[in-house]
């Protein structure tokens, strides 16, 4: 996880005790965030991942979360996913 | 093709037609935007669209779609009126999906610069007219915005999610190969899973080391924001897997064995259905196949789409779509059949067997097989309607382009065409059509006024049979064309001498000479010219021919006549020396005998025969074909005369035999050199005959014309 200026980055492969902490600190700076890069190199560990981002969204549409826009991960190890926002 | 490769090619085949429709239906709904059935058929092909383009991977064409579709679900959900500026966003948008679908197609990164304007334009109205739902609903309700959207579009969105799993199924339907088994899976695991050691990645990774082909659809709509939200608390409350295994169905269960009951549910699919559809193609002609998809599911690049009967529940009605290549290959056998036909029909052998039984077997023969050949025929003619609903469009843009107002008249649209023909005809129509608003018609309403003609302009669209011909004509009512501009321009650009006695049909055949006129330099036909030659050549292409009719005042009619079909040519056969060729009765002006009086020979230039005042040079196809045989005078033979592309000649042959329609083979490659044949046909009596490709037969006009 990198904080640059108003862009976080962040890793695809977190466990959910990093989904957590990452869970943890962007509570309190949801305001300050403009841009959550997502890092695809790995594999997604927890489908709590795509869920965090879902909601950030919800909550700061203006949020930019590129990889989420995909709307869909084509991944090595779990085929193809997508997922439907509904937003 | 692989298979995926096959799947792929039907997407877009149905994602074309779908564009396609868009376009007809959005000037429809322009025309009467209260029409909210038509907004709900405008809907669901959007919704249609969207679900394709993600199973395919073109997401900058789902986003736009997905977005385009919350803004017309919107209208159709509050039926509120819909604004004139808002329309026209419509229309544009339309154009938009046309313009990024092109871009998917070929790879293309940079998306058309309207692209980003046009979504933005369709955010921005979208929210705003959430905004106004948002309000009343609160109102009402004191339930969280996001949630009074998503209850607001929730049911829509659980059937966007089905429907791109059931996408997803029909997908590995057709890539499913045996000894594979496809499954639906659909996972509901409790909040407290991840506690449990439990996570929907966990099972997907586990079951992709055993498939084949698997994709999952995460139901994000119940994942709450961040006020509630608890990252170890699931709140994804629906994934649905299609996997496509050579698992049983007890070895995938085996794989959840931990869950609850009521968090999994294993569905086996089938493989592709087996269905017996009856294909009504004209409602006398009804033939059984059976699709047989669950080895081979896209063989035949095949779509079967049920229809129930409501008035007979025991009937299945039915289409199929056929690749036109089978079509073709379908017709080329009956074209076989119908020479087997002739050749036992007139074979001098069977005909003297003096046997009543045999004689009724070979006329009911003939008259199958006529069956069988109209029948076929029919397979590959379509109704005009969808052709000329596109030009709607095409009126449309035009109209506002040039600010005239342009009524449309419609007639014949029901008139049948070959397929083939339909789909090389929308570009010359287009041209005509933007030809005849933007010059054909008079400037503005003041010129039109002062003519005494109503402000709006009139664009007559017809389609009918004409001698065993089709004709296509565009006709408008505007200034009509000056012959004598046409007459001096022609001699400008030297197109013409000046020295040719030119019918009135000559004279605006002229128009169409590459290059003949420009917008700048004839006010009165300005731009009629530039182009029109592309047409000609698209409907010679054809085999057809463009007819031009035109009144100073009142008017102009561009034709095209075209032949029913390309697969068959109505044609007049004769003979010279041995050998019998087959003339295009479309280009057969007349055939005679001349007197020796009207048979000039020009030093260096040839044979002529006079006729009517008109010079017209003798072309003898034992020349043209080296044909060995005795030279006879021109009023010895026989001169059929013919109309070409640079004016009309008179084919001098020993004989006329008759006039018949054949079907064309093409030639080898030797043959297929001679510029002068374009075909062959097999006849009755088994002989062939090449079909003559006059525009070839003469030189340029002014090496011949005296």
């Amino acid at each position: 996880m990198e904080f640059n200026g108003d862009v976080l980055t962040v890793d695809m492969n977190m466990s959910m005790e990093e989904i957590k902490e990452f869970e943890e600190f962007i509570r309190p700076r949801i305001d300050y965030i403009e841009t959550v890069e997502v890092e695809e190199e790995g594999v997604l560990k927890s489908s709590a991942f795509l869920a965090i981002l879902v909601s950030l969204k919800r909550t700061k549409p203006e949020l930019q979360i590129p990889f989420l826009d995909k709307k869909m991960l084509n991944s090595q190890v779990h085929g193809k996913i997508h997922w439907i926002c509904h937003d | 093709m692989t298979k995926q490769e096959q799947v792929k090619a039907i997407f877009i085949e149905e994602a074309g037609e779908i564009i396609e429709k868009l376009d007809i239906d959005i000037i429809r709904f322009e025309e009467n935007s209260c029409d909210f059935n038509l907004l709900n058929e405008i809907f669901r092909g959007v919704h249609t669209l969207k679900g394709n383009a993600n199973a395919f991977g073109f997401t900058r064409l789902g986003e736009f779609v997905h977005h385009f579709e919350d803004v017309l679900d919107h209208y159709r959900s509050t039926q509120d009126s819909i604004e004139e500026h808002n329309l026209e966003l419509f229309v544009g948008s339309v154009d938009v999906i046309k313009e990024v679908m092109t871009c998917e197609l070929d790879v293309i990164d940079q998306l058309p610069e309207s692209y980003a304007e046009c979504l933005e334009k369709i955010k921005t109205l979208l929210s705003l007219k959430k905004g106004k739902g948002v309000v009343v609903v609160e109102a009402s309700d004191n339930a969280p915005l996001l949630n009074d959207l998503a209850s607001e579009f929730g049911l829509d969105c659980y059937d966007q999610y089905e429907s791109l799993v059931e996408k997803s199924i029909q997908v590995h339907q057709a890539i499913q190969t045996e000894g594979f088994n496809l499954y639906k899976i659909d996972l509901t695991l409790d909040n407290d899973c991840y506690k449990r050691g439990f996570d929907y990645t966990l099972f997907l990774k586990n079951l992709a080391e055993k498939a084949n082909s698997m994709e999952s659809f995460f139901n994000m709509q119940n994942v709450p924001t961040f006020d509630t939200f608890r990252s170890d608390e699931n709140s994804i409350t629906q994934v649905s897997v299609v996997v496509l295994t050579p698992l049983s169905l007890e070895d995938v269960e085996e794989f959840f064995e931990y869950l609850f009951d009521n968090e999994y549910r294993v569905t086996f699919i089938a493989p592709q259905v087996v269905a017996e559809v009856t294909v009504a193609a004209k409602a006398e002609v009804v033939t059984k196949a059976e699709v047989v998809a669950n080895t081979q599911p896209t063989k035949a690049v095949a779509t079967a789409v049920k229809e129930s009967d409501a008035s007979n529940g025991a009937t299945q009605k039915s289409t199929i779509r056929i690749d036109t290549f089978k079509l073709d290959e379908l017709f080329d056998s009956v074209g076989e059949l119908v020479i087997a036909q002739n050749f036992i029909a007139q074979n001098e052998k069977i005909r003297s067997i003096e046997d009543e039984s045999i004689n009724r077997a070979i006329e009911t023969l003939s008259k199958i097989t006529k069956r069988i050949q109209d029948r076929v025929m029919s397979l590959r003619m379509v109704a005009i309607k969808d052709t000329f609903d596109k030009m709607k469009r095409v009126i449309r843009d035009t109209s506002k382009k040039t600010g005239k107002e342009v009524q449309l008249i419609v007639q014949g649209e029901e008139t049948e065409i070959d397929k083939t023909m339909i789909d090389s005809l929308s570009d010359p129509l287009i041209h005509i059509i933007r030809n005849a608003i933007d010059h054909g018609l008079e400037a503005d309403a003041a010129e039109r006024v002062r003519a005494g003609k109503n402000v709006e302009g009139k664009i007559t669209l017809k389609a009918f049979h004409k001698s065993g011909s089709i004709v296509i004509s565009v006709s408008d009512d505007g200034r009509g064309i000056n012959k004598d501009k046409v007459l001096s321009k022609a001699i400008e650009r030297g197109v013409i001498s000046g020295d040719e006695n030119l019918t009135d049909s000559q004279i605006f055949g002229l128009i169409m000479q590459p290059g003949f006129s420009t917008a700048d330099t004839i006010s009165d036909l300005s731009g009629r010219g530039v182009g029109l030659d592309v047409v000609k050549t698209s409907i010679e292409k054809l085999r057809g021919k463009i007819e031009i009719d035109s009144k100073e005042g009142e008017g102009t009619t561009f034709s095209m006549v075209l032949p029913l079909t390309l697969a068959i040519i109505d044609g007049m056969l004769v003979r010279t020396s041995e050998e019998i060729y087959i003339i295009p009765t479309l280009s057969v002006v007349e055939s005679f005998r001349p007197e020796q009086e009207i048979v000039h020979i020009v030093k260096g230039k040839g044979e002529f025969v006079s006729l009517r005042g008109q010079y017209i040079p003798i072309i003898r196809l034992s020349d043209v074909f080296t044909l060995e045989t005795q030279r006879i005078e021109p009023w010895e033979g026989i001169l059929v005369c013919v109309e070409t592309d640079a004016g009309r000649i008179a084919i001098m042959v020993d004989e006329l035999i008759g006039r018949q329609q054949v079907v064309i083979k093409t030639l080898g490659k030797s043959l297929a050199k001679l510029k002068e044949i374009s075909g062959g046909a097999i006849l009755g009596n088994g002989d062939i005959a090449l079909i003559l490709n006059i525009d070839a037969l003469r030189p340029l006009i002014e090496a011949t014309h005296v």
